[in-house]
């Protein structure tokens, strides 16, 4: 589903990943585990296609494509998701408006039919339960005032709704109670099927008590140092990243 | 040789604006008496104008208006009475306008200015002991057009002025307005939105004046310059000696959508007295691409991304309309703008 060879990008004249490989296929989800500044937000946002990151060798492929010609809008359509470390503030704009606007923009693109607004605020509302979401909260300026764990679980209610095949979530756990943590946990569980793939970017071994990888990549300094199952997490929560890094050396 | 001078941006008040280069002053010499076509339903009355005018205060152009219009159009709603009256300009030139608003009277008053060519309004608007007046003003494209606007508003105790200004360009656009509040309690509070694109200008230029105390006044204007446009804001308050408990509140901003268009925004406070509240802030910026990119990255497409952007932008300036129907009919212009200036 995902292939990513050798890997290089630059952000700002700066090269943050350093010759990153990963290989992800459907079914599996694989979690990325490192220390703070090793480059895990900043391949979130190569994979999203964000501006300004550049990449300056290496390459993407994401179900047979290349990833990199695309405009961040054309890869939601195709199915991908990214749940941000930082979910962005924008006043003036509902939730709600939002959520209809993005659902239908990408139902459009991919040639389904657009859902009335009845039908969307019916969606809405039956996933924003399972989420503790209040009604309140989506009638809203767009994670305006948002508590840091409300921020998390709208980027949750987002990926039940548009039901990614890849869902990359960047410390989506951070911030987040231990109820809220298994809320959001049940949320991704749920997504979970033979045709589609998760990228769990997170620092506590935690969520993959909930959020089962079947396979743990340790980045550090722009490159995956480290690969194993999910015992690795623990190992990493016993050991501590500086000593990982130490024997991968 | 013509004896008119037309304000340029020599003079400190049009710096942003500068007729002069827009227009000759032959043309504005000649230009005809302009003619109204105007709806009103419920109890406002329609008649030529008075022999006596009030004596309002006007800035340059107003008084050229009045000076030359040879007729004009007079509404007047009695007291305690309730009417609409819609105005559109089918004859462009120099025009002057007189609206009383009696004592507890209410007034919703719909302007289009959606006129090519050269106008230049005098507006004289007098509002009795808790009057009311609702202005709506939508004035539409037109990169051709000179269009002036002069208001004056005078306000007696207790009453409201309540105000929308919506413009999408002209060659040159002033709207002027000189608002005071004469009387205890009363009340001016002002709105607009400027999308602006091509070569569009539009200013509009306010002036309120806090002559007696307990009077309130608030200014929201957001402005979207994309292509080559110009937007303007300049809001002046003066608060008159002893004109304690008053309070003001202004606050405009810009969005800038390209590196030749150009906002100019300037706050101005003038305060005599010691009791006031008066609070300013000013500021112009770009899209913040960190809140594109949020949109784009969840499938919205850039254009639609950018329109949903400025429309926030625009949202609680346009959301001061307190009418529903003219509210929708205002969005549903911004709207189109808005998807012109995002393609
Ligand atoms: N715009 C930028 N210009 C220069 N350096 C940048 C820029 N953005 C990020 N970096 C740097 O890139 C490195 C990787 O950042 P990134 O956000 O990917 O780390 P991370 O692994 O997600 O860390 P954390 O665990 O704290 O979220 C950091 O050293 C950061 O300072
Ligand atoms: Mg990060």
């Amino acid at each position: 589903m995902l292939e990513i060879n050798d890997l290089h990008v630059a952000v700002g004249g700066k090269e943050i990943l350093k010759g990153l490989s990963l290989s992800i296929a459907a079914g599996e989800v694989h979690a990325i585990m490192g220390p703070n500044g090793s480059g895990k937000s900043t391949l979130s946002y190569v994979l999203a296609g964000r501006e300004g990151y550049e990449i300056t060798s290496g390459s993407i492929r994401y179900r047979g494509e290349d990833l990199a010609a695309m405009a961040p809008e054309e890869r939601a359509a195709k199915g991908l998701f990214l749940a941000m470390q930082y979910p962005v503030e924008i006043p003036g704009v509902t939730t709600m408006n939002f959520v209809k606007t993005a659902l239908n923009a990408q139902r459009r693109a991919r040639g389904d039919k657009e859902i009335d607004a009845l039908g969307v605020l019916r969606l809405v509302r039956e996933k924003a339960k399972a989420l503790h979401i209040s009604e309140e909260m989506l009638k809203r300026a767009l994670n305006v005032g948002f508590s840091g764990g409300e921020k998390k679980r709208l980027e949750i209610l987002q990926m039940a709704l548009f039901e990614p095949t890849l869902a990359i979530l960047d410390e989506t756990d951070s911030g987040l109670d231990i109820d809220a943590l298994k809320v959001v946990a049940d949320g991704v569980n749920a997504l979970r099927s033979p045709e589609r793939a998760m990228l769990v970017i997170t620092h506590y071994q935690r969520l993959l008590n909930y959020i089962v990888p079947d396979r743990v990549h340790v980045l550090s300094a722009g490159r995956i140092i480290k690969e194993g199952g999910k015992e690795l997490a623990h190992e990493l929560e016993a050991k501590g990243y500086a000593q990982i890094v130490k024997d991968a050396a | 040789m013509s004896a008119l001078v037309l304000p340029n941006r020599r003079v400190e008040d049009w710096k942003y604006s500068d007729l002069r280069n827009a227009i000759e002053p032959a043309a504005v010499e000649s230009a005809p008496t302009a003619e109204w076509r105007v709806d009103v339903s419920g109890a406002v009355e329609q008649s030529p104008l008075p022999e006596i005018m009030p004596h309002g205060r006007h800035g340059e152009m107003g008084v050229v208006a009045a000076a030359r219009a040879t007729s004009g159009v007079f509404l007047h709603i009695g007291k305690g009475e309730r009417g609409t009256a819609h105005l559109e300009l089918v004859t462009a030139g120099h025009g002057r306008t007189l609206i009383v608003v009696e004592d507890g009277a209410m007034l919703t008053l719909r302007e289009a200015a959606a006129f090519g060519d050269f106008a230049n309004i005098a507006f004289d608007v007098v509002l009795g002991v808790n009057a009311q007046l609702d202005h709506i003003r939508e004035a539409a494209a037109h990169n051709d057009a000179v269009r002036v606007s002069d208001y004056s508003i005078r306000l007696a105790q207790g009453a409201a002025y309540r105000a929308h200004f919506a413009d999408f360009g002209a060659k040159l656009s002033r709207t002027e307005l000189h608002i005071a509040l004469e009387g205890e309690g009363a009340e001016a509070h002002l709105s607009g939105v400027s999308v602006l694109g091509d070569t569009g200008h539009a200013d509009v230029t306010t002036h309120i004046t806090h002559a007696v105390g307990n009077t309130q006044s608030t200014q929201l204007f957001k402005l979207i310059a994309g292509g080559k446009s110009r937007g303007v804001y300049q809001g002046k308050i003066s608060v008159a000696e002893g004109a304690n408990g008053s309070d003001s509140r202004q606050t405009a901003k810009g969005l800038l959508l390209g590196e030749r268009a150009e906002i100019d925004l300037k706050p101005e406070l003038e305060i005599l007295a010691d009791d006031v509240q008066c609070a300013h802030g000013a500021a112009v910026g770009d899209l913040d691409p960190e809140s594109l990119f949020y949109l784009r990255s969840r499938g919205v497409p850039e254009s639609e991304a950018r329109a949903l952007l400025m429309r926030a932008f625009l949202e609680d300036a346009v959301a001061e309309i307190a009418d529903e129907t003219i509210r929708a009919d205002v969005w549903s212009r911004v709207e189109a703008a808005l998807a012109e200036l995002s393609a």
